[in-house]
This record gives structure tokens, C-alpha cells and sequence, in this order.
């Protein structure tokens, strides 16, 4: 199972900061497949994950963004109640602790895709797949 | 092997610089006396007259001046020469106050080119050199003075000024440039640029670099040396004085030897204006004995520092001024503790770091606050928030353990501080505008 690479930037906890990178992107004809902010007082960490991540990260780069990369696992499950939480008893009995996560848009309305960061992915991969529950790819997400 | 631009000055016994030095300054003080209604008033007043002046063991009855006089005395008051003798005008940056100005005759200019010729050549430049100037050219002393010392040394100079930092770089290799001078700030601006040009100091053959005007950190030093493959020196110099050249660095780089055939150190008690022994830390005050136009006689810098007379390795008997800590300018007093920005400077570049900072300081409720703006380490990005927390924690840390009080460390985003091509503006303080 190929785990997915999900880009973070810092940007200042300021007006505009956003749009500076999202027009970076446009420009580069990058498209975003999955996206969450977590703030601070100071900054804040925006995560992606885009269908080019390579271009991605060298054109922020070019423009002074810092930039890093980590491997993520991202799954898509029912969108029926108690999804979220079988998927939790998963890895909690596997004792994988989780940093954080978070939801986007896959390709059918039935089901709901999750963005999820662990401090051991191959453990919890293992787990999730011993579960029955879908991994998505990078090239999957990308073909979205 | 050391060289040096003018041996026998820059190796004199200390007893015959001291019989130099003591004949001059009783000239001195007799043409400023005479010529200067300013200071005559000054020496009246103190009840000196310049017969009471036999040797430099009698400076110290002389009355001081300051920045404040030469305010005052804006334009003309302090000047000691006819305008007809005078050819040209320099003048501060400003930045305290009002601007102040300082003339010049061509005697005064050509001893000012001798003292930057002996900078250049303590940093190893001969007439085989070129030598790129990004220090502003114009009223500001530094373009000016270290041009002159090129031409007097024979290096072949490239009066670049400062700005277009692409094209000081563009200059540097296509032209060979082997020395750099300009501000600290502006010379990490460069050596930050090359790196984005991705190119490294191999790319480059500057060999030394001449930084001033600015206070900076050793820490600095070695991070500029680094990112541009080079030995920096620094130099010391104020317009009050002459500019750039009052004292320049040797190869043994742990002070400035001071150009003592034309300037008098001495260090005072700030506080009570009293001459502080060797070693000691105080004021720095100058007294010009050469120069014709506008001759200081002992000028409160208001900088702190201390002088070494200690044997120095490069051969030189000229007294040694430590680095500046800091103007007394530069000094923030917050929650009544003294803070310099050079304290932070040192933080910062210790834990990786870029050295563009900014500081700003308010008062809220009456009480100081300290936020200092520092853009985080590419390298040290996580994506987790709390880690970036921890970094910001442990900067402000480090910051309280080296300045006794507790400053807000904000991380912002790399190069989203202004850089600075000429003198830094590291500091914003808000308290005068409640005042």
C-alpha cells in the first residue's frame, strides 16, 4: 500500500496569505484534491494534498514558501453513520495515535474520504487493511 | 604575512604616536579655539583656555560636545575653515533626529582615503584587486570613504552603490570583484540571494569583505563568511568624525585598531562623563587632530565599547576598540531592563536562524512588551502545529535566558521581513507615540 504524500506550507496569520498560494497554484494549473488550516495566533499550517505534488512544492518553493512533505494514509468509507468511529477502534486497538485528520470530497456521494495522520502509517495501514477499510492511492486521489 | 598601508604610522612605538599626538592636538585645540565661536564659548565657559592644553594628558579638561551641539550649531556652527576652503558635504543618516552635517576640505579628504587605504589593505587588498562598493554613495560617508581608499590603494573599483541586488551579483562574477564593502545586513542580503541564484561561494572569487555602519554580531560574521566563501573585517567610522576608517580590523579580527594619528580614543563614564580606565566598558569619545574643517574635539559617540592596548598579532600599535555593544541609540530599555538588538541578533543566528528580524516594542497597559518577528526555518517546517509551537517556545526561551525578560517570539514567513540594502531598521518602538 503506497502511502500518499500531503504538502504543508506556513503562512502567516495575516488578510491575503491564502491567496498568495492559491494563486500560485492556479497559475500553475494545480488542482487541489484535499485541503485543511490549522491556526495559530502567529501562522497557520495549510496541508494539501494536489494532483501534482512535485510541481507543487517547486513552484512554492520558487516563491519562498517553506514547504514540506510527509506521508499521510487516506481512506474512503460509507458515508453512514458510525464510519468515523469503527475506523478510530481500528487503529485505537492498534494502538496507532493520531495527529490529526481530516474529510474531503471523493467521487461518489456515497461514500466520504478522510485525510489521516498517524505517528506510524504502516502499522495503521496494516490495521485499516485488516479492517476491510479502503486505502486510496496517490495516483487515486489524483484521478478523482 | 601582514601587509599594511602605512608602516610607520601603523606600527609606531606607542611613546612616539603619544609625542605625535600630543603636538596635534595642541595645534588642534588652538584652530578651534580660534576659529570656532561654538566651542570657544564651551571652553569659557569650563574655564579652559588652549594654553592649559600642553599634551594629550590634558584632554580630559576639555569640555565635550555632542550630538545636541551639533544640532544647535546646524549648519555652520562648528566649522573651522573658510566655505571657500571646504569641497565637500556629508551628513547623517538622520534617523535619531535631525540630520546633521559635516564639512570637509581636501586635506581632510585625503586623510580620510589614507585611514579607508588602510583598511582595505589590512583585508589583504592591493592595486590588484577589485574592489565592489554596495555602500550607498551619496551623503552618506560610506560609498564615499571606501571609494577613496580603492582609488588610493589602486584597486581597480566598482563604485556599484547599494540596490539591484541581481546586478551586484550579475558585476561580482562577470567582473571578478575580490572584495566587498558594504553594510552587514546588505552583505548576508547577497550571500542569501547567490544561495536563491543557486549558486555557492565557488561560483563567486571575492576573498574578503569590509562591513560597517552598522552594529553586528560575530555570529553574523560567521554566517556572512560562510554564505559567501569570504573573511569579513569590520570597519568602524561615524560623519561626526570623518566616516568609514576611524578604526578598521586586522587578520587577528577581535577589534578595530583605532587610526590614532588622527583620532584620540578615550572611554567614559556616560553616566558622570569621567575618564574610565583601560578596559573598562564606557562611551567612546573622539577628538579629531588632524582634521581642518570640522574638528571635533571630544565627541560623545554614544557608543559602548571598550579599547585594548594588548600586543595584537598583525604587528600594528594602534589601539584596539572592541566591537561596539550597541549604540546607546540602539539600546531598548524594556520593563527597566537594558535590551540590545544585537542580544537577539546572536539568539537567532545561534539557533539557525535567519538574521532579519524585527522588534517591536509598545506599551499596553502601561507596561513594555516585546514582540521580535523571526521567520521561521524552512528546513524545521512540520506539519504538525504543535511542533512549530514548541520551535516558537524554545526561540523566546532562548531569548529570555540572554535577555532577562520575556519577549514574544512570533514565527512569520521566510523572507517576508524586509531586507535591507544600506543600515537595517531592526526596531519599531511604539512607546514614544503614548509619550
Amino acid at each position: 500500500m503506497s502511502n500518499v504524500r500531503q504538502i504543508s506550507v506556513f503562512v502567516d496569520n495575516k488578510p491575503n496569505q491564502l491567496t498568495g498560494v492559491m494563486k500560485i497554484l492556479k497559475d500553475s494549473g494545480i488542482n487541489v484534491r484535499a485541503l485543511s488550516l490549522a491556526d495559530t495566533k502567529d501562522f497557520g499550517i495549510l496541508r494539501m494534498i494536489v494532483n501534482d505534488t512535485d510541481k507543487a512544492c517547486e513552484t512554492l518553493k520558487e516563491a519562498s514558501y517553506a514547504v514540506t512533505v510527509t506521508e499521510i494514509v487516506a481512506i474512503s468509507i460509507p458515508d453512514t453513520p458510525g464510519q468515523l468511529s469503527r475506523v478510530l477502534d481500528i487503529l485505537g486497538a492498534e494502538g496507532v495515535n493520531l495527529e490529526y485528520l481530516y474529510a474531503f470530497l471523493g467521487t461518489s456521494d456515497r461514500a466520504v474520504s478522510f485525510v489521516i495522520r498517524v505517528d506510524d502509517n504502516d502499522n495503521a495501514a496494516a490495521a485499516l487493511n485488516k479492517g476491510g477499510i479502503i486505502q486510496l492511492t496517490e495516483n487515486d486521489i489524483s484521478e478523482m | 604575512m601582514e601587509k599594511y598601508w602605512n608602516q610607520e604610522i601603523e606600527c609606531m612605538p606607542r611613546e612616539d604616536m603619544k609625542k605625535l599626538q600630543d603636538e596635534r592636538l595642541v595645534a588642534q585645540v588652538k584652530h578651534v579655539y580660534e576659529n570656532v565661536k561654538y566651542y570657544r564659548d564651551l571652553m569659557d565657559e569650563k574655564g579652559v583656555k588652549p594654553e592649559d592644553i600642553k599634551s594629550t594628558d590634558d584632554l580630559h579638561k576639555l569640555p565635550f560636545i555632542s550630538k545636541a551641539d551639533l544640532r544647535e550649531a546646524y549648519p555652520y556652527g562648528l566649522l573651522a575653515k573658510p566655505l571657500g576652503d571646504c569641497v565637500r558635504i556629508h551628513s547623517t543618516s538622520g534617523t535619531t533626529g535631525k540630520r546633521v552635517v559635516a564639512f570637509y576640505t581636501q586635506h581632510d579628504i585625503d586623510i580620510w582615503d589614507e585611514c579607508c587605504a588602510r583598511a582595505i589593505t589590512a583585508a589583504g587588498g592591493t592595486n590588484e584587486d577589485v574592489v565592489q562598493i554596495a555602500y550607498g554613495f551619496g551623503l552618506f560617508t560610506g560609498g564615499a570613504g571606501l571609494n577613496g581608499g580603492s582609488h588610493k590603494v589602486g584597486c581597480l573599483t566598482l563604485p556599484m552603490s547599494s540596490g539591484n541586488t541581481d546586478r551586484q551579483i550579475t558585476f561580482m562574477r562577470d567582473l571578478d570583484a575580490t572584495i566587498l564593502c558594504c553594510t552587514p545586513s546588505y552583505a548576508a542580503y547577497i550571500g542569501e540571494t547567490l544561495h536563491d541564484m543557486g549558486l555557492t561561494p565557488d561560483d563567486i572569487k571575492l576573498k574578503a569583505g569590509i562591513f560597517g555602519a552598522e552594529p553586528w554580531t560575530e555570529e553574523m560574521r560567521r554566517s556572512i563568511e560562510k554564505s559567501l566563501g569570504i573573511k569579513a573585517y569590520d570597519i568602524y567610522g561615524l560623519t561626526e568624525i570623518s566616516g568609514p576608517g576611524v578604526a578598521f580590523e586586522c587578520s587577528e579580527q577581535s577589534g578595530m585598531h583605532i587610526n590614532e594619528d588622527n583620532f584620540i580614543a578615550e572611554i567614559i563614564n556616560p553616566e558622570t562623563g569621567e575618564v574610565l580606565p583601560e578596559g573598562e566598558v564606557g562611551e567612546l569619545v573622539f577628538t579629531s587632530i588632524t582634521k581642518e574643517a570640522f574638528p571635533l574635539l571630544r565627541y560623545r559617540t554614544r557608543d559602548l565599547c571598550v579599547l585594548s592596548r594588548k600586543k595584537c598579532s598583525c604587528g600594528r600599535t594602534l589601539v584596539k576598540m572592541a566591537k561596539p555593544m550597541g549604540r546607546s541609540d540602539d539600546m531598548m530599555i524594556i520593563r527597566g531592563v537594558n535590551v540590545f538588538p544585537s542580544q537577539i541578533e546572536t539568539v537567532l543566528i545561534e539557533q539557525g536562524y535567519s538574521p532579519n528580524y524585527l522588534i517591536e516594542v509598545d506599551r499596553v497597559n502601561n507596561t513594555d512588551t516585546i514582540d521580535i518577528n523571526v521567520e521561521m526555518n524552512p528546513d524545521q517546517l512540520s506539519d504538525k502545529v504543535k511542533d512549530m509551537q514548541a520551535q516558537e517556545r524554545s526561540l523566546a526561551e532562548a531569548m529570555k535566558a540572554m535577555l532577562g525578560i520575556n519577549p514574544k517570539v512570533h514565527l512569520v514567513t521566510p523572507k517576508s521581513i524586509t531586507r535591507s540594502e544600506g543600515k537595517a531598521v531592526r526596531v519599531i518602538d511604539r512607546r514614544k507615540l503614548h509619550d
